[in-house]
């Protein structure tokens, strides 16, 4: 067995939990050693916040031996905590009891209704339940308060397109945009709703956005071209009236159509001969493509 | 004439200090400084650390609400035309009803703290914290004062102007001693100011100890006792009137050239010209068919 070395288990702990991703393997593998070997006391202080990530973890991994390890030893250190009744109401959850842990989550939040964690956690809850539209409400009470969190603008988004609203959705992406101006993922999201919802000539603004962003981003280059050859082929009259009943100034010239056309068959056939990867599957893909960009 | 003269300044005043005057005052008042600053970081933790009040989910919400505006403002040009007018219109119209106010029906007296709850708390907490930093403080500067009055301490390796007389020889009232000496009661405050770095490699980033921050706290006090909450309805109606005075110009409007030109499918300078020729010499709308639509707004606009 190879030996285990104790700094590098703490330095990758520390940094995944900054970092906030979720390798939760990684994470249980590197908490059990460090248990099982008898490391925790030389933690100090960290060891409560390892001791938290390492429960999380195990609860994404089904371990509940371990979940229960971790859970005790801070149960035993802060009795009261909510930070430490949030975990348990996660673990309540992992067991599928999901009515407890609304429960445990609503009873934190009496004592202290600007805890972001049970606010989020009950919100997770009721998705689980299933029951989406207390979900959507929870989150935009949330957001009123908390305007400046992306995810939940996200997961908000999320939610209303699972219901096909895709104005509400259209609108949280424009909240994202708002926060986070140069996050071209943001950008194509948008455009892809709104290409959803029949906005063609926004939405090729937007996915031209994301390619002034994000240089060859295929998914924007496809949508341009979606874009182009739906309002290419609509009937002259068509795109002015509509643009004339919008009364915007999203109105759009033949030629700049064309181009932009012309640009995205273009850049994608570039794309998809310079990658050479994968053999036969390339190929496949490849005559797929340009298939597609041949037909209109 | 002026550089012999400059020189004998300097030799005559080559002090000599007493050694003893380093091992028993300059050392012993930094030792002491930085002892009482993390015995006050305890104080601190003691009196009042753990038992903070968290603010409620409407306080958390009343002072975030202004950012929204801000964002609005400063990056509302990246969304359509009517997304960005209806936000505008929809939190001017917030703010100045004040609903992202903690408590709507006050909206227009001014807060006293005295009778909020909350407000009174934080006076309390500020009280604390200012009698657990100025005490220590008052007491060290009388302790130098009655027994180091007058001494001369240091003298700075480097020249200084003579602006710094004034703070680096208080309480040593020569006239005519060069600037580079540092009397016991500048040494203090240079202490006082100096050691924010020592603290925070001793106690951790977020320490109570720093002797800068009571400064701060007490020329607040003089504008504001002991920190009275912001009046959030005010900012709000200044809020509310800088996004109505914030103009749109969508980043979006001219995208398809700049993506165009980007990848060299259209060359900048023509199509510029284009543009201005066009609006300047107001050619016939029919022409204009084959330019681009916005380019035919802008010639309706000025007919």
């Amino acid at each position: 067995m190879v030996s285990f070395d104790y700094k590098l288990a703490v330095t990758t702990l520390h940094e995944l939990r900054k970092s906030g991703e979720r390798k939760s393997d990684l994470v249980v593998s590197l908490g059990e050693n460090l248990i099982q070997q008898g490391y925790t006391g030389k933690l100090g202080d960290e060891v409560w916040a390892v001791y938290e990530q390492i429960f999380i973890a195990a609860l994404d991994l089904g371990n509940v031996l371990l979940a229960d390890k971790c859970l005790d030893n801070l149960d035993k250190r802060f009795p009261e905590s909510p930070r430490v009744k949030i975990l348990k109401g996660m673990k309540l959850e992992a067991e599928d009891n999901l009515d407890a842990a609304l429960a445990m989550y609503e009873n934190i939040l009496q004592d202290d209704d600007a805890n972001v964690a049970a606010i989020k956690r009950r919100i997770a809850v009721y998705k689980a339940k299933g029951q989406d539209q207390q979900a959507i409400e929870a989150l935009t009470r949330y957001l009123d308060a908390f305007y400046s969190d992306a995810e939940s603008w996200l997961e908000l988004s999320a939610l209303y397109l699972s219901f096909h609203l895709y104005q509400q959705a259209g609108f949280c992406l424009e909240e994202l945009i708002l926060l986070q101006p140069q996050n071209h993922f943001y950008h194509l999201k948008y455009a892809e709703i709104l290409y959803t919802s029949d906005n063609i000539t926004v939405a090729l603004k937007e996915f031209c956005r994301v390619v002034e962003l994000c240089e060859d981003n295929v998914r924007a280059l496809c949508g341009i071209k979606l874009c182009t050859s739906r309002l290419l082929n609509l009937p002259i009259n068509a795109i002015t009236s509509s643009s004339a009943s919008t009364n915007s100034s999203f109105s759009l010239d033949m030629k700049t159509i064309s181009d932009l056309n012309d640009l995205a068959i273009e850049r994608l056939s570039i794309i998809y001969s310079k990658n050479q990867r994968g053999g036969n599957r390339a190929n496949e893909i490849k005559n797929v493509i340009s298939d597609w960009l041949k037909q209109s | 004439m002026a550089q012999p003269l400059a020189s004998t300044l300097v030799e005559s005043q080559a002090l000599y200090l007493d050694p003893e005057i380093r091992d028993w005052v300059l050392i012993p008042i930094m030792v002491v400084m930085v002892l009482v600053g993390v015995f006050r970081d305890q104080v601190t933790v003691l009196i009042g650390g753990g038992t903070g009040k968290k603010p409620g989910l409407k306080a958390i919400r009343e002072s975030k609400a202004l950012t929204r505006g801000v964002t609005l403002r400063n990056y509302g040009n990246h969304i359509q035309n009517n997304s960005f007018f209806v936000r505008k219109t929809f939190l001017s119209e917030a703010y100045k009803r004040g609903d992202y106010l903690k408590n709507p029906a006050a909206a227009n007296h001014a807060v006293n703290p005295m009778t909020d709850p909350a407000g009174m708390e934080m006076m309390m907490e500020g009280m604390k914290k200012n009698f657990a930093m100025i005490i220590p403080q008052t007491i060290i500067m009388g302790w130098i004062n009655f027994f180091f009055s007058g001494f001369v301490l240091i003298k700075l390796p480097f020249p200084l102007t003579l602006r710094f007389k004034s703070m680096l020889q208080r309480g040593v009232e020569t006239p005519d001693m060069d600037v580079t000496w540092v009397s016991s009661l500048s040494w203090y405050f240079l202490n006082l100011f100096g050691l924010r770095s020592i603290f925070t490699l001793l106690l951790g980033e977020d320490n109570a100890a720093d002797g800068m921050r009571d400064m701060a706290a007490m020329s607040q006090m003089g504008a504001s006792p002991t920190g009275q909450p912001q009046d959030f309805h005010k900012l709000f109606l200044a809020e509310s009137e800088n996004l109505e005075l914030t103009p749109h110009n969508w980043e979006l409007d001219d995208i398809e050239n700049r993506l165009l030109i980007k990848f060299g499918k259209r060359s900048p300078t023509v199509n510029n010209d284009d543009n201005d020729t066009i609006e300047m010499e107001d050619i016939s709308s029919d022409f204009s068919d084959v330019k681009g639509k916005s380019k035919r707004k802008g010639i309706n606009k000025k007919k």
